[in-house]
């Protein structure tokens, strides 16, 4: 296959994660085109979460690198950090503050540019605009999860990591993610999910990575792999 | 300028928060009125005879920061609680600036709480152990404490930062922090009681006023270097 320009979006370099004595992730390499959603499938402690926690800076490989749009993350984290945005199963938004004020703050911080235009979209979009002003303590898992949408959303960012987005929402929540996920394909933004749930990773993605202790195990597109035999797949790569 | 914005964001946040809950404030706020009325009560015939004695009368100024010491301990604990608590601190360390950004914003607040508490009990501090006026040497009151805070902050929010982390961290904050903290404590303790003394000595005074801006140099550079290590699992 001919690699493009837009191939080499995210490139991933022998990256390893050592806590301690344990290795977590061991030379995973993979890239990532531009527009392309990639599901990262996994058995429970693969490290599926430390790579969107790495990948997204928050946490620093022990051995190896990554570079989105050829600019290195250890060279210059905060470029990374300006293009990407996290929704993980944790909001990261905070109890004592009303939905508006959390988003007021979040924008600050990225420098968002027209805050409160921004905020009355974001929330019109999640669907909870009339909650605006309520404490995000009152708030359902399902709404908080929503309002964690918005706040993902708000400097445009041009890459998107989903941690197991899909767990513990109602399915309200679950339509929002899902339709708001489609609309931001549409227009081009990159997604890399975690997910266990194989259906559901195989519908979104483009092209599916199963993570084994080894590594990376299987790197293909999805489009010609129906679920029941990518269960076999799965179930063969991380049992083997 | 948008360094500035992010700094402001970080500590109004803090400031909206802890003016809706008063979790902090209060908490702080009535451990130093419960020490002063036990050291009062406690201890009320012999600070009758200190108060008689001018050469000792000035150590009264060690029952102040005995209490602003473990009040301060008290709100420090809980800087970053929430963060950690509600898993907030990997947003915050999402955001496209210098991480030590996280620290300023806390420490910003930190001594904004930590002056509030004092203002407001300092004037029962002086209901209850001063008898003479110190207006002359209510400047040396106001620097002291400016100096003590910002040590006390300084290093609180740092080590607070390493002890949130750990399982025993309402009791790690307390052993890291006492030990760093005690050149600090008794160069306030000095400098107070020069306050509340009728006779004071320039010299030792600039001394310790050097000694307590030397300390808090060294601890505000600190973060800048280790900080970043510090919030990373």
């Amino acid at each position: 296959m001919n690699k493009t320009e837009t191939d080499n979006y995210l490139e991933v370099k022998n990256l390893s994660k050592i806590f301690g004595r344990r290795k977590v992730l061991s030379d995973i390499n993979f890239f990532l085109g531009k527009g392309e959603f990639v599901t990262v499938f996994g058995p429970n402690g693969v490290g599926k979460t430390t790579l969107i926690k790495i990948l997204s800076t928050i946490l620093n490989p022990t051995k190896g690198d990554f570079c989105l749009e050829g600019v290195s993350a250890k060279r210059d984290p905060v470029f990374i950090r300006q293009n990407i945005g996290v929704l993980s199963h944790n909001p990261y938004l905070y109890p004592d503050l009303t939905a508006y004020e959390n988003l007021r703050f979040f924008s600050h911080l990225f420098s968002v540019e027209k805050v409160d235009e921004r905020i009355d979209y974001l929330l019109e979009l999640v669907g909870l605009s009339e909650r605006r002003f309520d404490l995000v303590r009152t708030f359902s898992r399902g709404m908080q999860q929503r309002i964690a949408i918005a706040r993902a959303l708000l400097h445009e960012p041009a890459l998107i990591f989903l941690d197991e987005p899909h767990s513990g929402l109602d399915p309200l929540a679950v339509e929002v993610l899902d339709e708001t996920i489609g609309g931001l394909r549409k227009s081009g933004t990159t997604f890399i999910m975690t997910t266990h749930s194989l259906e559901k990773g195989l519908v979104l993605a483009d092209r599916a990575l199963i993570l084994s202790a080894k590594g990376v195990v299987f790197n293909e597109p999805t489009k010609d792999v129906k679920v029941g035999d990518f269960k076999d797949i799965y179930l063969k790569q991380v049992s083997g | 300028m948008k360094t500035f914005k992010q700094l402001y964001a970080l500590i109004e946040k803090d400031i909206i928060a802890q003016l809706r809950t008063k979790d902090m404030l209060s908490a702080m706020f009535i451990f130093i009125l419960l020490a002063f009325v036990i050291l009062n009560f406690g201890f009320f015939e012999v600070l009758e005879v200190i108060k008689q004695n001018p050469k000792v009368v000035g150590s009264v100024g060690g029952l102040l920061w005995v209490a602003l010491i473990f009040a301060a301990v008290l709100g420090l604990n809980r800087t970053f609680v929430l963060e950690k608590d509600e898993g907030v601190m990997d947003g915050l360390l999402l955001a496209p600036f210098d991480r030590s950004l996280i620290y300023w914003g806390k420490f910003i607040s930190n001594i904004i709480f930590l002056l509030i508490i004092q203002v407001l009990s300092l004037p029962v501090f002086i209901l209850f152990f001063i008898t003479q006026s110190f207006a002359s040497q209510a400047w040396l009151l106001i620097i002291t404490i400016i100096l003590g805070d910002l040590g006390i902050v300084a290093v609180g929010t740092l080590l607070s930062a390493i002890s949130v982390n750990t399982r025993a961290r309402d009791l790690m904050l307390p052993i890291l922090f006492f030990p760093v903290i005690i050149p600090l404590l008794i160069g306030v303790v000095k400098l107070s009681s020069f306050v509340f003394a009728p006779q004071s000595n320039l010299v030792t005074i600039r001394v310790w006023l050097q000694f307590l801006g030397v300390y808090d140099i060294i601890f505000l550079i600190m973060p800048f270097l280790v900080f970043d290590f510090v919030v990373e699992d």
